[in-house]
C-alpha cells in the first residue's frame, strides 16, 4: 500500500459528502431556506406557527441543518420540558386533587402544593395554588408518570429563556394551568389512548364523588351536577 | 441698555420672521427634519447604537467552556444540525479575552467557581452571559449538593436564562435570540462598561472551609460565630446509622407488633428509622445481644413512650455480592485456606463477603493476587460504608482470566471522624489510587502506604468527610426524601432560606482563619514530585516545571485538569485534578427514595443514560430477587437502547478524538449527524435526547410509540453500518492518524489490569474483557457478537477498538429488532412506592465507557439506599493516566486523554 493512499481516500469521502450536500435534495433545501427577523435580512422569517416543521428520518441526505427558528424539528409527543397542570374545558374544573404524590415523588423535590379548603377549615380536593421551581425542576417526568389523574402533564414548549429569574422562574398555577384542549392538540397519542380515555372517565367520577363529600359535609352548598 | 435687554428675552415665536410663523402640520414638520439632516446629538447615537448593536448581536462569539450536561447540549448547537453559525456565534473562543459571551453550560460547583470568576473577568467587555439550564440558573436538581453553587447569577450577573434540563439546542439558538433582542435594546450611553466609575471586576471567591464569597465576608464571619449553623442543625432529624453486618447467625424472628394508626405516613416513616433499626437491617443480629437492645435505647430516649410499633417484617435479599460472584461454596474454601495459611482469625464469611483485619489485610490481598487459586488481578471496585460501628472499606474483587468468580473483602476501621486506618492496596493493585483517596476525601479514613494521600474531589481545607452519615449539607433537611416541608407546609420555600447565611454556605462555628482566606489561593492545586519513576529525558539539561492543564481547556472533554510537569515538551510527571464537577451524585442518592435516583443516574454520564439506567436498575433488581422478573420485550427494549446508546457514545468519543488529535470537527460533525437520529429515537420513545430516564425497575418506563420499530430498524440497517463504513474509510487508514495514534499511550495488558481499566481502553490492551460475554447479564447470553480486542494499546488501538464495537453493536440491535417479542414491559402495575429488600448489591455492567457498577446498600426500611455508590469507569480508567502519559509530550496527552474517553460527570459524579 502506498503511502498517502489513507489521505486520498478520506478526502474523496470528504468530497463526496460536500457534492453531495448541494446536490441531494437541492431543489427542497432552497424551498427550506428560512430567513431572519431583520429588514436587512435576505430571507423573510415565516409568521410564527407556520414555519415548515421537518422530520430527519433515516432518509435524511444532504444539508442536515435545520434552521430553526424558521423552520422547527419535529417535536415528538412524549417530549418533556417543564410539567403543566391540566384542567377540562368542558367545566374549566382543574384535574389535580392536591394529593401530593406528584410531590412526593418528584427527584429533587420541586413542587410544592396548597390545599384548598371548604368554608369551614375541611380539605377540598383542589389545590389552592401550585408552585414548580424551575431552576429545580429537572425535566424528567416523573410527576406526570405517576400522576393517578392524568392532572400534570410535561409541556413541549422549550421556548422559555428569559432575563429574569427571581420574579419568574417559580412557577404558580396560574402560569402552570393549560387546557385539556391544549394538552390534545399537543398529545393526540395520549389523549386518545385507551387507558387516558377510560381513567379520564374513572377520574372525574371519582373527584366529583369527593368534592361532593367535602363539599356537603361543609355546610349545605348546593351540588354541583 | 435696558430696553435692548428687554428685547432680547422675548420668546422666539415672537420674532416675525416669515418662514418660522407660519403653522406647520408637526407630523409633516417631524419628517421634514428627519430628511433635511437636521439632526440631534440622540439622533446621531441612536444611528449609532444601531450599528453597534447589529454588529454586536451578530458576532457574540462564546467562549468555548462547558460544564457538565448542558455542554454536550451546547456542542451541538454547535453541530451542523443546529448550527449556531447562523447566528454568528459559530466562533466558540478557548480564550476568555477574545470572547463576548460565556454560556454558562451546567452546574457550578463551588470548585470550579472561583475559575468561572476568573475566567468572566479576563473576558473583555462588552460581555454578556447566558445561564443555560436549571443547574447554572438556580442549583437544579443538584442544588441540595454541598458542593454546588445555587445559580451563577450569585456571582455574575446573568444577561439570559435558558430553561430545561437540559436545554434543548433549539433552546439553547432561542436563549440566544433573546440575548439579541436584549442587545437591540441597548444605547451607547448608557452601558455599564463605558462608565469608569463603575466597578465591574468580580472578586475571587475562595475555597476555604466551605465556598466563601469576599464581598459578603463580614456577614458570614458574623454568623459563624454566632454558631446558626449548628442551631439549625441541632433541631433537624438527623439520618439514623445502623450498625455494620455481623456473623452469619441464625435469624431471630420478629414478633408482629400492633400499628399505632394516628401517625401520618411521615411521622411514621421517621418513627420507624428511630426505632428498630439494627433489628431491621440485617436479619442478623448485631452483637450478642440480640432485637431487643437497639430499639430500647434510641427510639425510647427521643419518641417517650408512644413509640411506634413496626409492623412491617424486613425482607431481607438474598446475600451475594454481585449476581455472578463464587458463590458460598468457594467463598467457604477460600475462607478455610485464609484462616490456614495465615493463622485463624485472618478471615470470617460476613453476608457473602470476607471479613479481613486491617491488620491482615495486606498480606491477605497479595496471597489473593499472586498465590490462590484463583488469581485475583482485578481490583473491580473499592468503596465505603459508614456504619454506626465502624467504617467498612469494601473490596470487589474479579479476575480476568476467570471472569465471573467475584468476592467481596471487608476491612473495617474506626468510625471516629478521621480516625479510620486501613492499608493502602495500591501496591497490589495500583487500580486503587484514585479509589482510595476517594474515600480519605469522602469518608476521611487513612490509608497507610499510600504515596499521595490527598482530597480528590473536594479541596485541601475543606470542612467535613461529606459522605459520613453525620455530616448534614447547608441545605440539610431531612434523612430521605420525600421532604416534610414539601407536604406538610405546601408554601414555596427557597432552600436559600432556611440556611442561615442565606446561601449554600456552612461554616463550622470554630473556624478562625478569616485572615488568611487569599483569592489567588488554590487548595486544589497538587504538589508534584521532581520526577514520577522511570522516566527518563534525554533531552536539553533545563529545569522542569509544573504547567497546569484545566479544568477550563478546549480539550480536557469537560472542567478536568491535569497537573503536568515537563522537561522541555516531555512529560515527567502528570497528576489528575478532578472534583470540579463533583455535584454530590452519592450523598444526593442517599436521600432519594430508590425510584428518584432514575432521572439522577442520567446525568452520571449524560452521553450513556440508557446504558446508566441499566446498570442501576439491575442493582436494584438484584436486591428484589425474584420478585422482580422482568418480562421479555422489556429485556429486548432495554438491550436496545443500551446498544444505541452504546453507538451515540462511540461515535461522540471517536468523532472528538479526531479533534484531540488535530482533525477539527469534520469527524466530529460526521459522527454527530447518526448520533442526532439515534437521539431523535430516544426522544421519541422516552421523551428526552439526553436524559431518558427511561428504565423502571422490572423493566422500562414507556412502550414503544407507534412507527418507533420501523424507523429504527431502517436506521441500523440503512444508515448505523454505512456512518460507520465511512468513518472507517475517512480516518483508519489515514497516514497522519496513524503516525499521530500509534504507539501513543502503550498500556500494557498487564498494566491495563493492574490499572483496573475497563471498556475499550481494557480491550484496546488486549485483554478480551467484555462483561456482556465474561459474565453475562441481562439477555446477552443470547446475542451473537464479538469482542473486539486490538493489541496496540495505544490512542489508535482504543479508537479501533471503539470503531468496531459499534459495528457489533449493531450486529446485537439486528438480532434484537429481529427477536423483539410482544407482550408485557412491566411485570406488574406501575408504582412508585420501591419496597427494596435489605441488603447489599453491585451491579456490573459493561457501560460504553467500561465497567459500570452501583453498588447498593438498603436496610429495607426507609425506602432509600443507605448506601449508594457508583463505580465509575472513567473515573476508573483515569489511573492510568500518568502510566500512559510519561515521556511523551503535551500535545500527546491531549490525544491520550481523549482517547481514555472520560465524561466528567461520571468521574466526578
Amino acid at each position: 500500500m502506498a503511502f498517502g493512499r489513507g489521505l486520498v481516500v478520506g478526502h474523496l469521502v470528504t468530497l463526496r459528502r460536500f457534492v453531495r450536500t448541494f446536490m441531494v435534495g437541492a431543489g427542497r433545501t432552497w424551498q427550506r431556506r428560512g430567513g431572519g427577523p431583520q429588514r436587512v435580512d435576505f430571507f423573510q422569517s415565516p409568521e410564527r406557527g407556520l414555519e415548515p416543521v421537518i422530520e430527519q428520518t433515516d432518509e435524511t441526505e444532504g444539508i442536515f441543518t435545520v434552521e430553526y427558528p424558521d423552520e422547527r424539528l419535529k417535536v415528538h409527543e412524549r417530549f418533556r420540558v417543564l410539567p403543566v397542570l391540566v384542567y377540562d374545558d368542558a367545566d374549566g374544573g382543574i384535574r389535580c386533587t392536591s394529593c401530593n404524590i406528584c410531590a412526593k415523588v418528584c427527584p429533587p423535590q420541586c413542587i410544592w402544593m396548597t390545599h384548598a379548603q371548604g368554608p369551614d377549615g375541611n380539605p377540598v380536593p383542589v389545590p389552592e395554588d401550585f408552585f414548580i421551581d424551575m431552576d429545580v425542576c429537572m425535566n424528567c417526568g416523573l410527576c406526570a408518570e405517576y400522576c393517578p389523574f392524568d392532572a400534570i402533564k410535561m409541556d413541549q414548549n422549550f421556548e422559555l429563556a428569559n432575563y429574569e429569574r427571581h420574579q419568574s422562574h417559580i412557577f404558580s398555577m396560574q402560569d402552570l394551568l393549560v387546557s385539556s384542549g391544549y394538552y390534545a392538540e399537543t398529545h393526540p397519542e395520549a389523549w386518545m389512548s385507551a387507558d387516558e380515555q377510560s381513567e379520564r372517565a374513572k377520574a372525574s367520577k371519582k373527584k366529583n364523588q369527593r368534592l361532593q363529600k367535602a363539599l356537603s359535609s361543609s355546610g349545605d352548598v348546593p351540588r354541583l351536577d | 441698555m435696558s430696553e435692548h435687554s428687554k428685547k432680547t428675552v422675548v420668546p422666539p415665536v415672537n420674532v416675525s420672521r416669515p418662514e418660522w410663523s407660519i403653522p406647520i402640520d408637526p407630523v409633516l414638520q417631524k419628517e421634514l427634519e428627519r430628511q433635511v439632516l437636521v439632526t440631534s446629538w440622540n439622533q446621531l447615537t441612536e444611528l449609532a447604537d444601531t450599528l453597534y448593536n447589529w454588529g454586536r448581536r451578530s458576532s457574540l462569539w462564546p467562549l468555548g467552556f462547558g460544564l457538565a450536561c448542558c455542554a454536550i447540549e451546547m456542542i451541538c448547537t454547535a453541530s451542523s444540525r443546529f448550527d449556531i453559525s447562523r447566528f454568528g456565534a459559530e466562533v466558540f473562543r478557548a480564550s476568555p479575552r477574545q470572547a463576548d459571551v460565556m454560556i454558562v453550560s451546567g452546574t457550578v460547583t463551588k470548585t470550579m467557581i472561583p475559575v468561572i470568576v476568573r475566567l468572566y473577568d479576563q473576558m473583555t467587555e462588552p460581555k454578556y452571559v447566558i445561564s443555560m439550564g436549571a443547574c447554572a440558573s438556580g442549583g437544579g436538581p443538584f442544588k441540595e449538593g454541598y458542593n454546588v453553587v445555587s445559580g451563577v447569577d450569585k456571582f455574575l450577573p446573568v444577561d439570559v436564562y435558558v430553561a430545561g434540563c437540559p436545554p434543548t439546542p433549539n433552546a439553547l439558538l432561542q436563549g440566544l435570540i433573546t440575548l439579541q433582542k436584549r442587545i437591540d435594546g441597548e444605547t451607547l450611553s448608557d452601558l455599564p462598561w463605558y462608565k469608569e466609575s463603575v466597578e465591574r471586576e468580580i472578586p475571587i471567591p475562595v475555597l476555604g472551609p466551605d465556598l466563601i464569597d469576599l464581598r459578603t465576608v463580614e456577614l458570614a464571619a458574623e454568623r459563624t460565630a454566632m454558631g446558626l449553623i449548628e442551631k439549625r442543625e441541632a433541631g433537624l432529624t438527623k439520618p439514623v446509622l445502623h450498625p455494620a453486618p455481623q456473623l452469619d447467625l441464625p435469624p431471630v424472628s420478629e414478633q408482629p407488633k400492633p400499628e399505632t394508626p394516628a401517625m401520618s405516613k411521615a411521622e411514621q416513616i421517621r418513627a420507624r428509622m428511630q426505632a428498630g433499626t439494627a433489628a431491621e437491617l440485617s436479619a442478623a443480629p448485631v452483637t450478642a445481644t440480640p432485637a431487643a437492645a437497639a430499639p430500647t435505647t434510641v427510639a425510647q430516649a427521643t419518641e417517650g413512650p408512644a413509640r411506634p410499633k413496626v409492623t412491617r417484617k424486613v425482607k431481607v435479599a438474598e446475600p451475594r455480592p454481585s449476581l455472578r460472584w463464587l458463590g458460598n461454596e468457594g467463598l467457604a474454601g477460600l475462607n478455610a485456606r485464609l484462616n490456614d495459611r495465615f493463622g485463624a482469625g485472618t478471615s470470617e464469611i460476613v453476608k457473602a463477603g470476607l471479613l479481613v483485619p486491617a491488620e491482615a489485610w495486606l498480606k491477605v490481598a497479595r496471597y489473593l493476587k499472586d498465590e490462590n487459586v484463583v488469581r485475583y488481578n482485578y481490583l473491580s471496585s473499592l468503596q465505603s460504608v459508614h456504619y454506626s460501628d465502624c467504617i467498612e472499606v469494601n473490596y470487589h474483587l474479579d479476575s480476568t482470566l476467570e471472569p465471573g468468580s467475584l468476592i467481596q473483602i471487608r476491612v473495617r476501621c474506626s468510625e471516629d471522624e478521621g480516625l479510620g486506618v486501613v492499608p493502602s492496596v495500591i501496591e497490589v493493585w495500583p487500580g486503587a489510587d484514585l479509589q482510595e483517596r476517594e474515600v480519605y476525601d469522602m469518608m476521611g479514613v487513612q490509608f497507610t502506604g499510600h504515596p499521595n494521600l490527598t482530597r480528590i474531589l473536594m479541596w485541601e481545607g475543606f470542612a467535613g468527610y461529606p459522605l459520613r452519615k453525620d455530616y448534614l449539607e447547608p441545605y440539610y433537611e431531612g434523612p430521605t426524601k420525600v421532604l416534610e416541608s414539601r407536604i406538610a407546609d405546601g408554601q414555596h420555600v427557597r432552600s436559600e432560606e432556611l440556611n442561615p447565611y442565606g446561601t449554600n454556605l456552612k461554616i463550622p462555628k470554630d473556624f478562625k482563619g478569616w485572615d488568611s482566606l487569599d483569592s489567588a489561593s488554590d487548595p486544589k492545586n497538587q504538589v508534584l514530585p521532581l520526577a514520577a519513576e522511570g522516566v527518563s529525558v534525554s533531552a536539553i539539561d533545563s529545569e522542569s516545571f509544573v504547567l497546569s492543564m484545566g479544568p477550563q481547556h478546549p480539550s480536557t472533554h469537560g472542567v478536568f485538569r491535569m497537573n503536568l510537569r515537563v522537561d522541555g515538551e516531555s512529560i515527567i510527571g502528570l497528576k489528575p485534578v478532578m472534583g470540579y464537577m463533583h455535584r454530590n451524585h452519592e450523598k444526593i442518592g442517599e436521600r432519594n427514595t430508590f425510584l428518584m435516583n432514575f432521572p439522577f443516574t442520567d446525568r452520571l454520564d449524560y452521553l450513556t443514560s440508557m446504558a446508566n439506567n441499566f446498570s442501576y436498575a439491575l442493582a436494584v433488581e438484584q436486591l428484589m430477587g425474584d420478585d422482580l422478573k422482568v418480562p421479555e420485550r422489556a429485556e429486548y427494549l432495554r438491550v436496545i437502547m443500551a446498544e444505541l446508546t452504546r453507538i451515540v457514545s462511540h461515535l461522540w468519543s471517536i468523532g472528538f478524538q479526531l479533534n484531540d488529535l488535530g482533525a477539527f470537527f469534520t469527524p466530529a460533525l460526521y459522527a454527530i449527524e447518526e448520533r442526532e437520529l439515534i437521539l431523535d429515537l430516544f426522544e421519541w420513545v422516552s421523551g428526552s435526547r439526553m436524559m431518558c430516564n427511561y428504565f423502571r425497575f422490572g423493566g422500562v418506563g414507556f412502550d414503544l410509540p407507534p412507527g418507533w420499530l420501523e424507523r429504527c430498524r431502517r436506521i441500523v440497517e440503512n444508515r448505523l453500518e454505512a456512518k460507520i463504513d465511512e468513518l472507517d474509510r475517512l480516518l483508519s487508514t489515514n497516514e497522519i492518524l496513524i503516525e499521530r495514534s500509534r504507539g501513543v499511550g502503550v498500556l500494557s495488558a498487564e498494566e491495563a489490569i493492574a490499572f483496573s481499566t475497563s471498556g475499550p481502553v481494557l480491550r484496546g490492551s488486549g485483554v478480551a474483557h467484555d462483561l456482556r460475554r465474561a459474565i453475562p447479564y441481562s439477555i446477552y447470553d443470547r446475542f451473537q457478537f464479538n469482542v473486539i480486542t486490538h493489541a496496540g494499546g495505544d490512542i489508535y488501538a482504543r479508537f479501533r477498538v471503539r470503531l468496531l464495537e459499534m459495528r457489533e453493536s449493531v450486529q446485537i440491535l439486528k438480532q434484537a429488532l429481529r427477536d423483539l417479542p410482544g407482550g408485557p414491559i412491566l411485570p406488574g402495575k406501575k408504582s412508585y412506592q420501591v419496597k427494596v429488600p435489605a441488603g447489599e448489591a453491585l451491579s456490573r455492567t459493561e457501560s460504553p465507557k467500561g465497567e459500570l457498577g452501583f453498588y447498593l446498600v438498603s436496610d429495607g426500611v426507609i425506602g432509600a439506599a443507605y448506601r449508594y455508590h457508583i463505580r465509575s469507569p472513567s473515573f476508573i480508567n483515569l489511573t492510568a493516566l500518568e502510566r500512559m502519559c510519561l515521556g511523551h509530550t503535551i500535545a500527546d496527552v491531549v490525544g491520550i486523554l481523549g482517547s481514555l474517553d472520560i465524561v466528567l460527570g461520571e468521574v466526578d459524579r
